[in-house]
């Protein structure tokens, strides 16, 4: 495995010469530019699974490869300003890559499925092979500033694909939305780049984490506040908008407005889960800036929010839309209370199996034309793959035993548990975590029972039903994605602990190999040697100690058991949770023993704060944009039209009248009459007197010849 | 014995007429004859040093080719006031101040 630039740049690159190609070139060839697409990025997932499987044979969690190249270097002297663009990869990206380009895969196959009889199918896969190099230029950039180029390319994805039907207004609306909210958050996580930059000078991870070892951080203030806490807080604010955390969650519910696999790839596998990761590459940032208790809290608000909201919900994708940020509010708590790892894990399992819902929920859609699922109702006999694929998602979302979404979530709720038997400024974030559990099982097997269960309620719709025309495209990626539902692919076990012999290690890779990056870590960086890109690897390779890869390695025996046991009870409460919101669901909305009506009356106010998303809408457009942004606006444009454009435009338009009349004057009066019409004048003078002198009449020309001949003789002789 | 003085005094009267001639007439003949006063102004001097002063034959033969040259002059002199005649029907110096026509 000798990595240079080279070798592994064909990872983004490939997706992106389909986009150059399809976008530019192809146009009108519909099917040689979905081929092209499809072929591309699975050619960067075979790369993407070699360099997954050289990082497990190597099984190391020191090991990473770094490849820089100056971008620019406008160095002047002692002053240096040198911006290097490069490659990281070490585990974390290895997996991000291979989940990437895994999930992409399989959702470029379903589109050629689902987006085939639309007049804009080629179009369509011109943005997925964008968005996709985009994204995985994200996982392998090594520093913030190339992060923030390839996070705003897929803010643009996203913006085109969720105005894709753009004749609908909703549609427009929804990307304008999307792009304007998450641009909010992209100003700060702007200003923390900056932040990093003016101290560290460097924006590459390594740099950070070197400056971070060394104590450069240390000390100083930005605005009053640490620079730790400033930058880390506006990075966070970056993910709060990419990864659609409260309060700056409103745009992804609205993202459904786009193309169901687009909305499987962007809003939510890959592209709000850049948020989580990027939070993940910060985490020492934001550890040192203290700021862990606020993650987790906005994380545990988000999640237990968007779970109550999304128990209204009646179209299947605002469902979906709504267990999105949720899930990913559980992520944001496993960076919050130190699961690093687990909320990486996290990231990876809610990407397959989130990818897997929403296209099992485009394959209802676009069977049935229908999203509301009041109108539907036992599906299951007409899409039998769709209903075996949910129902395993449905199981991975709520974390039953055995598939991955427990694994993961399990391990972040019981570290939340940990986090809140050791600081009671934690025991909010375990009650709203494990809230948010139950809920989330509700809400899911709501949808799967409102979907596939019971008699259909619109005959029309049901009769209309086509599964003749779901083809091999449809189905086969969503059994492929529901295999990997399964948890002994994360975790190595099948309840997430203990032992088992998979990928040649006697241990959990997942846990082992993803390490929180503590002081410990991140001091490896501090005298870390750039390799120039054309360079092959020549790293060593230090294979794992068994100490290093013991969970509780480094802890008293006594806190180690005291987690132990937390864990315990937090997977027990957890399974339990998750059975008792299946459970209600089934006796709601199959049995009919509770009356999902009757709750609705009761908590009538409750269910219309939720129906209306908690107001958030109404807060954003009613009181800041109308009350705030357009007076300021309206501000804005009079001192623009009366002092820009009065003085400014206006006037320079007066200075510039003066100044050429002036310069009229000037041009009239001295160039052209002085100068031109002098020349004319001078040569004229001179024609007078010359041709006065030459006369023709010989006599005078004699008497001049005698003249000066006198003249000179005379001179001479005296 | 005549000097030196007395010769140049008559080449000069001579010299100076000529001039006056050439200067005042506005008959092309006219100035001709200046042109052989002028000439013969300057033979006489040849002569009349080559006398005084040399002893030798150098001014003589000089003086016979101003003779010559004059003789030669005359007769284009006479030939292109003739041809200028025809031209112009007169013989008016101020006739001839165009370069052409």
């Amino acid at each position: 495995m000798d990595y240079t630039l080279t070798t592994v740049a064909p990872i983004v690159l490939l997706p992106f010469f389909a986009f150059v190609i399809n976008a530019f070139i192809v146009k009108r060839f519909t099917k040689l530019a979905v081929g092209i697409s499809c072929a591309a990025i699975f050619g960067s997932f075979l790369y993407s699974l070699k360099i997954f499987i050289d990082f497990l044979s190597v099984y190391s969690t020191n090991y990473y490869i770094h490849k820089v190249f100056t971008w620019f270097d406008l160095s002047a002297g002692e002053h240096l300003f040198k911006v290097n663009m490069g490659i990281y990869i070490d585990n974390m990206t290895a997996v991000m890559l291979l989940m990437v380009t895994g999930a992409a895969t399989l959702i470029h196959v379903f589109s050629t499925w689902y987006m085939h009889d639309d007049p804009r199918f080629g179009r369509f896969f011109v943005y997925l092979s964008l968005f996709t190099s985009a994204m995985l230029g994200l996982v392998l950039s090594d520093n913030l500033l190339s992060v923030f180029i390839f996070w705003e390319l897929m803010g643009f994805c996203s913006y085109s694909l969720i105005g894709f039907y753009y004749e609908k207004e909703g549609a427009g609306n929804a990307s304008m939305k999307a792009f304007m909210t998450t641009r909010v958050g992209d100003v700060f996580f702007l200003l923390g780049i900056l932040a990093i930059w003016s101290v560290v000078g460097s924006t590459t991870f390594v740099d950070m984490y070197a400056a971070l070892a060394a104590g450069k951080l240390n000390g100083i203030m930005i605005l009053g506040i640490p620079l730790a806490t400033f930058a880390g807080f506006s990075v966070f604010m970056g993910t709060m908008g990419k990864s659609a955390q409260v309060p700056l969650q409103v745009w992804l519910p609205d993202a459904m407005w786009g193309p169901t696999p687009c909305s499987a790839l962007i809003h939510a596998a890959t592209m709000v889960a850049a948020g989580v990761y990027l939070s993940l590459r910060m985490y020492p940032i934001m550890e040192a800036g203290h700021l862990t208790t606020f993650i987790a809290y906005i994380g545990a608000i988000t999640a237990f929010g968007a779970a109550t909201v999304a128990l209204v919900q009646t179209d299947i994708k605002a469902v979906l839309a709504y267990s999105t940020i949720s899930q990913l509010g559980y992520m944001v708590i496993g960076i919050g209370v130190g699961s690093y790892n687990a909320s990486f894990m996290h990231l990876i399992t809610h990407a397959v199996f989130k990818a897997c819902l929403f296209l099992s929920a485009g394959s209802v859609i676009h069977s049935i034309h229908c999203q509301e699922m009041p109108q539907m109702g036992g599906l299951r006999k007409k899409l039998p793959y769709t209903f075996f694929a949910m129902l395993l998602c449905c199981f991975a979302i709520a974390g039953v035993p055995f598939f991955s979404g427990f694994v993961s979530k399990d391990r972040i709720l019981g570290d939340a548990l940990v986090m809140a038997t050791e600081n009671k400024a934690f025991i909010g974030v375990a009650i709203l975590g494990f809230g948010g559990a139950l809920l989330t099982a509700f809400y899911m097997f709501r949808m799967l029972f409102l979907t596939f269960f019971g008699e259909p309620r619109d005959h029309h719709i049901y009769d209309h039903a086509h599964e003749e025309h779901i083809g091999w495209n449809s189905n086969v990626p969503l059994l492929i994605l529901s295999l990997f539902t399964l948890g002994l692919f994360y975790s190595g076990s099948f309840t997430g602990q203990g032992e088992v012999n998979l990928f040649g290690s006697k241990y959990e890779w997942f846990q082992t190999l993803i390490k929180k990056p503590e002081v410990s870590t991140v001091a490896q960086f501090t005298d870390y040697q750039r390799e120039d890109l054309g360079m092959t690897d020549t790293r060593d390779k230090v294979a794992l100690t068994k100490a290093a890869y013991d969970s509780t390695y480094g802890l008293s025996e006594e806190k180690a058991h005291h987690i132990h046991v937390v864990h315990r009870i937090g997977a027990v409460l957890s399974i339990f949770i998750a059975f008792l919101g299946i459970f209600l669901a089934y006796s709601m909305y199959v049995k009919k023993t509770l009356n999902p009506g009757w709750w609705t009356n009761k908590f009538a106010a409750w269910t219309r704060a939720l129906k209306n998303k908690y107001y958030f809408d109404d807060l954003y457009v009613g009181k800041i944009i109308q009350k705030g942004l357009l007076p300021f606006n309206d501000l804005l444009s009079r001192f623009d039209m009366g002092f820009y454009d009065k003085y400014g435009v206006d006037g320079w338009a007066t200075v510039n009248r003066w100044a050429y009349s002036v310069s009229r004057w000037f041009d009239n009066n001295i160039v052209d009459s002085g100068m031109v019409d002098g020349t004319g004048a001078s040569v004229r003078l001179m024609n007078v007197v010359l041709r006065t002198i030459q006369s023709g009449r010989v006599q005078l020309y004699f008497i001049v010849l005698i003249v000066v001949l006198a003249s000179y003789v005379l001179t001479l002789r005296f | 014995m005549i000097s030196l003085s007395s010769y140049l005094f008559i080449s000069l009267v001579l010299f100076l007429c000529g001039i006056f001639v050439m200067v005042a007439r506005k008959n092309i003949i006219a100035i001709l004859l200046g042109i052989e006063l002028i000439l013969n102004a300057s033979a006489l001097n040849f002569a009349a040093y080559t006398k005084f002063l040399n002893n030798n034959l150098e001014g003589h033969i000089m003086s016979l080719f101003i003779i010559v040259i004059a003789a030669a002059e005359a007769a284009v002199g006479l030939g292109i006031v003739i041809r200028f005649f025809q031209l112009r029907e007169s013989i008016h110096i101020d006739d001839a101040s165009t370069l052409q026509n």
